[in-house]
């Protein structure tokens, strides 16, 4: 077999990895790295040749007060996402591991946002907060709080919250669920051990499920922390930045530079920062990832 | 202490049910006014339709178009996830269980894709399209969608080919059976549980997908049902919030039939991605 000669089998193995190494390099690994390129030039995409300028698109973006805004708004976003995805959904999670009658029927509520696309919670979420027809208004005004009634979506001090109801909503059930799977691997001897005189709700989830939940806990920050700042999708199906660059998020920005304002290596010096910022979570990740298996 | 927690069990299942239902509440709107009239939805949001009528529906797919969009999608999941099933799971054979001098090097390579998001690689992936002369067409965004789904393809079935017991193929080997015969009769099969679970995520992915389709194919060409849907609604000025449920309704219903069918495997499929 071996006389067969390792020809063969590198053959096998360009055959079984080329396709996909081939696609993944010209079409992820190639436009990636050409956008490090582009940060460094003033390219329109199409109207000018491309010129060296140096950082200049770097230090323009953080004289930029849109970037700035959009800065803000992301780790603003982040912060909340992150408290929100992995202390609210761990607490979800304890709550929905206790429920026996129509299990499946209360986990698949919370779970369904999820399923649905973009476009229809921005949809929803829009309708919600419409100032004359949206429930919202409705119910207030059926309530008598008419005054509370007002276009949730475009007032300056509402569009954040907004925004966050809406992606907590859609993806809350879904890190509950990564939290319900870690819950059921935890051996139920553990949970006699502790003990019937001191079985309160709070040590159980003290002594026994925060520690042994560890590893999901530290998945879901960090994936929370990547969702904060990805958010971008979620900006264009509904407020679009507005009112006043005040729910830009970094990639709404390089969409609404790149894309539709024909600045593309300007855009690109803000994709490098995201990457950058991306780079230092993934890093914090495998330390964090390290640390816990030491002490397993 | 039995006691005790007998009782607040159901009163702990009953808040939760009430809250759930809250949950799901804004889509259960969008379903009852999607058979309702303007006029209706206005006036009445949260009651019941007073006649259940199918006429948004009916102008959904003659004046808005919607059928031929939803082909279009269907046939572009699978275009889609035919591919990455096929590249992704030999390429993840590959990297893990045969020997390979560059193995740990593409692994970092492709594992360093899960954490790019989207708008990293959209501007200059538009240009290469543009230098291609393939810009806003369906080639580009299958182009896109694969290599974008690449690395979390590999990394998901990756997890799973380690499970495969060595001695199956070993076996195979000494009855004579070829690398590649080896990976498509033997390992493959036993990769199926994984396979579905690529499927329920790419295809309820690329169904869903709106921001993606639109910055790759333009809202000019978008023929893809959810980027179809967008555009009705760019055009509208007043939005008629009846045509837009009935849209909205459509267009979840697959979706959403599929979910009640297998709970489950949705789940465990959508959270895959996420489990080390």
């Amino acid at each position: 077999m071996r006389v067969r000669g390792s020809l063969s089998q590198m053959w096998a193995s360009t055959v079984l990895v080329g396709p996909a190494l081939l696609l993944y390099l010209g079409f992820f690994v190639v436009p990636a790295v050409l956008g490090f390129a582009y940060s460094l030039t003033n390219w329109s995409g199409w109207k000018n040749a491309p010129t060296f300028i140096g950082l200049d698109n770097f230090v323009e973006l953080f004289r930029d007060d849109r970037f700035i805004a959009s800065i803000r708004f992301t780790l603003f976003e982040t912060v909340i996402l992150v408290v929100v995805f992995t202390g609210g959904a761990l607490a979800l999670a304890v709550l929905l591991d206790k429920v026996r009658k129509w299990k499946a029927l209360i986990r698949g509520l919370f779970f369904y946002p999820y399923i649905l696309s973009i476009l229809v919670s921005g949809l929803l979420w829009q309708y919600m907060a419409n100032s004359r027809e949206g429930a919202v208004n409705k119910i207030l005004r059926g309530m008598g709080l008419d005054s509370w009634a007002q276009n949730w979506m475009s007032d300056p001090a509402w569009a954040p919250w907004f925004i966050t109801a809406m992606v907590v909503w859609s993806a809350l059930g879904f890190f509950a669920t990564i939290y319900l799977a870690n819950l059921q691997t935890i051996p139920s001897e553990l949970y006699e051990a502790l003990g019937l005189e001191s079985k309160s709700a709070i040590d159980v989830l003290r002594y026994i499920q925060i520690p042994m939940l560890r590893p999901s806990i530290t998945l879901t920050s960090v994936m929370s922390v990547i969702f904060g700042i990805n958010l971008f999708g979620q900006i264009m199906v509904t407020t679009m930045g507005a009112p006043g660059y005040r729910t830009f998020t970094v990639g709404y920005f390089i969409y609404w530079q790149g894309v539709q304002h024909d600045r593309q290596g300007y855009a690109a010096a803000a994709s490098f920062v995201t990457f950058v910022v991306l780079l230092i979570v993934a890093a914090l990740q495998t330390y964090l990832m390290r640390r816990k298996e030491v002490q397993l | 202490v039995k006691s005790r927690k007998r009782l607040y069990v159901p009163i702990l299942e009953g808040l939760l049910l009430v809250i759930g239902l809250v949950v799901v509440s804004p889509a259960f709107l969008a379903f009852i006014n999607a058979f309702k009239s303007l006029t209706e939805i206005r006036d009445n949001p949260l009651a019941l339709p007073a006649k259940w009528s199918f006429e948004n529906f009916g102008e959904l797919f003659s004046k808005v178009g919607l059928s031929e969009p939803m082909l279009n999608s269907f046939l572009m999941c699978i275009a889609v996830i035919g591919s990455l099933v096929l590249t992704g799971s030999m390429a993840a054979y590959s990297l893990t269980r045969r020997k390979m001098t560059s193995g740990p090097v593409l692994k970092v390579l492709f594992l360093a894709g899960l954490i790019i998001p989207f708008q990293v690689v959209m501007v200059p992936l538009l240009q290469q399209f543009r230098t291609l002369n393939i810009q806003t067409s369906y080639l580009a965004l299958w182009l896109h969608y694969v290599s974008w789904g690449l690395p979390l393809c590999i990394f998901i079935y990756s997890g799973f080919v380690g499970t495969v017991p060595k001695e199956l193929e070993e076996a195979a080997t000494i009855d004579g059976c070829g690398p590649l015969g080896l990976f498509w009769k033997i390992v493959f099969p036993l990769l199926k549980p994984c396979t579905i679970t690529i499927v329920i995520f790419w295809g309820l992915w690329i169904w869903n997908d709106y921001t993606q389709a639109l910055v790759i194919m333009g809202p000019a060409k978008g023929q893809l049902a959810f980027v179809q849907l967008g555009r009705v609604l760019q055009d509208q000025y007043v939005k008629n919030w009846n045509t837009i449920f009935a849209g909205v309704v459509t267009l979840s219903a697959p979706v959403t039939l599929l979910y009640l069918l297998m709970q489950q495997k949705f789940e465990k499929g959508l959270t895959a991605g996420s489990v080390k």
